[in-house]
């Protein structure tokens, strides 16, 4: 019999257990943190007492311990002594302290922003310290290079702030009944709180035999667990959609009442894109009953009119919707199956099918109020929004939604907030506020404040062009590599990074980054572990790790609402501080303490409760700001928070269901043609010599099915590249974890690129070759295995094949990264809204083998490949 | 007593693996070593296909062929069914590695043990702190958390799962979850030609 007399198992242990939440991705999970007698972490568990993850954490929520004791973490501050810098060569950091650390980088900081405070470069991208992305604003500097958002979001973001005044959306689980998933892995793989919606939305699945149908190239865990797999060619996603509402226009099959009474459908729209007003600035509708225009706020209006054509004061004109209509003539499925190669029967069964489940017309009483209920919604996210058009792919999603009167309402497609900081509003940049003439105020800007318009750019990632956008980084490679054609007049030589990895993340030539990487005077980054960006660094700052550090937030939970306790487990292990303290020791030596706590209590919406205000010229510990970021939630103080982990609940209703009642929501965006003319008349009026260039026609109000240019690439390039990431990967730097690394490289789908056996064998491939992929624009070396899971135009590249060799040797390396596929150019950038092409064309090449260089070190090749375990025997 | 069992809900399954690493987590397995894992396969031709997430683990066999196998009596079964190998007996000639037909059971070699999470021979304060349980030459599978079990509290895999398609219960009890997913559902023990009666069953 067991002769043990101690436990053997980690949670059973003598010690004790802490509340805490995890960061393993970008968002925060509640976890119960057991800590030894000797205090060691021993396990991290999901806590059950909070209904978003329900006791359940993903498998990188399960594998943060191996991160707390990874021993290529950071451990002192460094300073870099080799003068060469390059991928993977070693930087020779020596060891040095706190204040010798901290008086450098102030130095060095100091005599930039002394010379210009555009060549500081700051890259900020802790997702569950939003505030800290608010640091340049004390430089009066917007010049970020920004590595997230507009990869995943450059149009998702802005369009879900037009459409639900919101960061991002999701589907509503809870009464959902017929689930679209568009290049998005929500509830199986990624997105919103990936561990919660996975469990809520299994739930749906089996217990109320929700439907899903999920739309991608590639067999994703999604598609697998579907009841519907549509394989789709790349970049036509757009396309799909509108074949979609065409059929649901076409048939009748949309919402007529919601149309008319909550959304500008029915605004008449002039031959120039604006709405027609009077000299009031009152927009018009058309009667259809007394047949005459009528103010849209005319309590006579009888009926209004969605079609038709009509002339008022003059001008003709016609409403929103009919301009809609003409649009989706063209877009009948058969001529949509062109691109998108899916059947047109196949889209018109189930727009059928979609229109069916909404159950138009239908009502729900949820806590006294009367909703509609629509149980059919349309979600999606990067795969399918990350195109040149992106603006109008994200348009045309959400279309789908609004013509079955599913947005904002049960069982619809829900707007989704980034950190709402108190009970009783929807906070942020998530408020909900009235806009002229009946209409929602949009809220494009969910990241920061709009960059003002300058010429030379005083960004060289050009914010100030996409008035719309969010910050597309990748364009800085643009800019600087044609300096003198954007009138740059000066060189970001300093960059500051915090918890960002731009050369992992970042679309383009990585030679070209390397130059400008080489060319920066001082960087200084603030992390945990070495990575492909930071081992460029002359300075780093180590950080404290998320078992020890303070913090309050709930990053776009889904389905619920309320704030998750981060607390330390241990000490930290090694000499870090918190990025509260950084960044308060680094504003004090730039003289800007003052001003940077000024930002912190407005970004963190302490001036909401004035008892909470911090000081001018105090520093605020991460404990003391995540005791305030508590206190704005529900009053509660750490106390409060330690003994029960969070404050999480699920969303009520009133808050969530069309917070905007009362208010019309845009299906028409005029603010897209206003953007775009009073952008045109700012170059103009600053004679930008490329402004007849710029792409004038990416800015519509209403979707088209123009296809993006990736499909106009020379024709010898056959292949459409994708990259994709699994829920073991998503959102993080989890390769280099041996527990993911453990599960994550003995799965065939991440351990080689992925063609379908038949493109295959028209190229004369075969599983096991290596090949080199290129694009016009750059090429990687990969293994390539044959999956049936494929469309037959893709190559799909997994995220855990795109890190590079460096000062981590832990980190496996693949053969180059995706990105490099990619162009860092305006042409494949949508002008509306940033957002960067993630899609490559592509053509194979078999080589005799891996190059010597890419296999060599602890690389991906070197592993074996095969199923955990070997084939399923277990039935 | 409970006759402890587990089913596997193959619709709500995704391949995670959130289990395989809880898993680790909670017994300190060292690198490689797995006490359950989730296999996929692909099935069908484009674009008629599909892919498979199937859960494994040990199945604490009622006619458990390992323990028949094992010449020590190193492997023995609880009176609550959970089939378990006392370390002080086991002298690792792997004779039950070969009678399970589940793959299941992996010897411990030195290396293992010695090599460290992070492959650099060094051993973190987590993994020095639960190294103590493993003996190198021993035969180790998993023990349905036995410890957690008897605290009352579910085995750590199935804490974790995100999608809750595992579930463990009481198999002689006909009012437990997995009983009753079993009748309803049809559940089916994985190679029952094997006639080792396995207390694990899948359900699609
Ligand atoms: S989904 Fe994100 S926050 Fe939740 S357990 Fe996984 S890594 Fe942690
Ligand atoms: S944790 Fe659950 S969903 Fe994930 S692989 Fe294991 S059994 Fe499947
Ligand atoms: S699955 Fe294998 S190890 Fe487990 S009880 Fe059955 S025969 Fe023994």
């Amino acid at each position: 019999m067991e002769t043990l007399t101690q436990p053997v198992q980690n949670s059973m242990k003598p010690g004790k257990w802490l509340n805490s939440s995890c960061k393993m991705c970008i968002h925060s999970c509640t976890t119960r943190i057991h800590v030894s007698e000797d205090g060691v972490i021993n396990k991290i568990e999901g806590n059950p007492t909070s209904p978003s993850n329900n006791g359940r954490l993903c498998p990188k929520g399960n594998a943060a311990i191996l991160r707390h004791y990874d021993p290529a973490r950071f451990r002192t501050p460094l300073r870099r002594t080799n003068p060469e810098k390059g991928p993977g060569v070693d930087p020779k950091w020596v060891p040095i302290g706190w204040d010798e650390a901290l008086d450098l980088v102030g130095r060095e900081l100091k005599k930039t922003l002394d010379e210009d405070p555009r060549k500081l470069m700051p890259a900020i991208n802790d997702f569950q310290k939003l505030f800290l992305w608010a640091w340049p604003a004390a430089l009066g500097n917007a010049n970020y290079l920004s590595s997230v958002g507009n990869f995943c979001g450059g149009g998702y973001h802005p369009m879900n702030g037009f459409i639900h005044a919101a960061f991002a959306a999701a589907n509503d689980v809870n009464y959902c009944n017929y689930w679209i998933n568009n290049g998005g892995g929500d509830g199986f793989s990624s997105h919103l709180h990936t561990a919660a919606q996975a469990n809520h939305v299994a739930k749906a699945r089996v217990e109320r035999n929700m439907r899903v149908v999920v739309v991608e190239p590639r067999l994703s865990i999604g598609a697998a667990k579907a009841n519907e797999w549509v394989p789709i060619r790349p970049a036509t996603d757009r396309q799909f959609a509108l074949g979609l509402a065409h059929v649901l226009v076409a048939e009748k099959l949309y919402d007529a009442k919601f149309l008319k009474k909550d959304t500008n459908a029915p605004y008449l729209v002039g031959p120039d894109g604006y709405f027609v007003r009077n000299g009031e600035g009152k927009i018009y509708v058309w009667d259809a009953v007394d047949k005459r225009a009528r103010l849209w706020d005319d309590p006579e209006i009888k009926d209004f009119a969605l079609e038709g054509t009509y002339t008022v004061d003059g001008k003709p004109c016609r409403p929103a919707f009919q301009k809609f209509k003409d649009i989706l003539a063209d877009c009948a499925p058969e001529q949509m199956e062109k691109l998108t190669t899916v059947p047109a029967a196949t889209t018109r069964r189930i727009a059928r099918e979609f229109a069916k489940a909404a159950q138009i017309g239908s009502f729900i009483e949820i806590d006294g109020r009367v909703l509609p209920l629509r149980p059919a919604a349309y979600n999606y996210y990067r795969g399918a929004q990350g195109h040149k058009y992106s603006a109008m792919a994200n348009h045309a999603f959400k279309l789908v939604n609004f013509l079955v009167g599913a947005i904002d309402t049960p069982g619809g497609h829900v707007g989704v907030t980034l950190d709402d900081q108190m009970q009783d509003i929807r906070g942020g940049f998530g408020t909900i506020q009235a806009g002229e003439n009946g209409m929602l105020q949009t809220m494009p800007h969910q990241l920061h404040p709009e960059v003002p318009f300058s010429w030379p750019p005083n960004e060289t990632h050009l914010m100030g062009f996409f008035p719309i956008g969010v910050d597309p980084g990748h364009l800085t490679q643009h800019t600087l590599a044609n300096a003198d054609k954007f009138g740059l007049d000066y060189r970001p030589d300093t960059l500051l990074m915090c918890h960002s990895n731009p050369l992992w993340n970042l679309p383009g030539d990585r030679e070209q980054w390397y130059a400008m990487l080489r060319d920066m005077r001082f960087i200084v980054a603030i992390d945990i572990l070495p990575n492909e960006s930071n081992e460029w660094a002359d300075v780093i700052l180590p950080s404290h790790d998320l078992l020890e550090s303070w913090n309050m937030t709930m990053i776009e939970p889904p389905h619920h609402e309320g704030m998750c306790l981060r607390q330390p487990a241990t000490p930290p292990l090694y000499d870090t501080k918190s990025e509260e303290e950084i960044f308060y020791e680094i504003s004090e030596r730039l003289g800007l303490l003052e001003t940077w706590n000024g930002i912190l209590n407005f970004v963190n919406g302490f001036h909401q409760k004035p008892e909470l205000l911090l000081e001018p010229t105090r520093k605020y510990s991460d404990r003391e700001i995540a005791e305030r970021k508590g206190k704005l939630w529900n009053g509660q103080d750490l106390d409060w928070y330690v003994e029960h982990g969070h404050a999480v609940t699920p969303r009520r209703p009133e808050k969530w269901y069309r917070p905007w009642e009362g208010l019309r929501l845009h299906f028409y965006l005029e603010d897209i043609v206003r953007a775009r003319d009073t952008l045109r008349q700012k170059m103009e009026v600053a004679d930008v010599p490329f402004r007849h260039e710029w792409e004038w026609g990416d800015y519509q109000p209403l979707p088209t099915a123009v296809p993006d240019p990736v499909h106009h690439e020379r024709a010898d390039f056959d292949l459409y590249a994708i990259t994709f990431k699994d829920i073991q990967i998503n959102f993080g730097e989890s390769i280099g974890n041996p527990w993911i690394n453990d599960i994550v490289f003995k799965d065939p789908v991440h351990t080689a690129v992925l063609l379908n056996p038949k493109a295959a064998r028209e190229r004369r491939l075969d599983e096991g070759d290596i090949v080199r992929i290129e694009s016009p624009y750059g090429s990687i070396v990969a293994k390539l295995a044959l999956s049936e899971g494929v469309h037959p135009d893709a190559v799909c590249v997994s995220n855990a094949l795109s890190r590079v060799a460096t000062q981590n040797t832990g980190v496996r390396h693949g053969g180059g990264n995706f990105n490099q596929l990619l162009p860092a150019n305006l042409r494949h950038t949508d002008a509306c809204s940033g957002q960067p092409e993630t899609v490559a064309k592509v053509k194979l090449t078999k080589i005799a083998s891996v190059p010597e260089a890419v296999a060599a070190g602890n690389s991906v090749f070197g592993q074996r490949s095969g199923r955990i375990g070997g084939k399923g025997r277990a039935h | 007593m409970a006759k402890w069992g587990m089913v596997f809900d193959l619709r709500r399954c995704i391949g995670c693996n959130a289990c395989a690493v809880a898993c680790k987590q909670e017994n300190s397995l060292p690198d490689g070593v797995f006490f359950t894992k989730t296999l996929s396969e692909e099935v069908g031709e484009y674009p008629d296909v599909t892919r498979s997430y199937v859960p494994t683990i040990c199945n604490h066999c009622e006619d458990a062929p390992c323990e028949r196998a094992c010449p020590t009596g190193a492997t023995y079964t609880r009176p609550d069914g959970i089939v378990m190998v006392d370390r002080d007996k086991c002298i690792g000639c792997g004779t039950c590695i070969v009678a399970c037909p589940y793959d299941q059971r992996t010897r411990l070699e030195p290396e293992m043990l010695n090599k460290g999470l992070f492959g650099d021979g060094r051993l973190t304060p987590f993994e020095e702190q639960g190294i103590g349980r493993f003996t190198a030459g021993t035969v180790v599978k998993c023990t349905f958390c036995h410890e957690r079990v008897d605290a009352g509290l579910l085995p750590a895999c199935v804490a974790t799962c995100p999608t809750e398609a595992r579930i463990f219960g009481d198999l002689d009890d006909p009012h437990s979850r997995p009983r009753q997913l079993i009748l309803e559902r049809r559940g089916r023990q994985p190679l029952p030609e094997k006639n080792t009666n396995p207390r694990v069953f899948y359900i699609d």
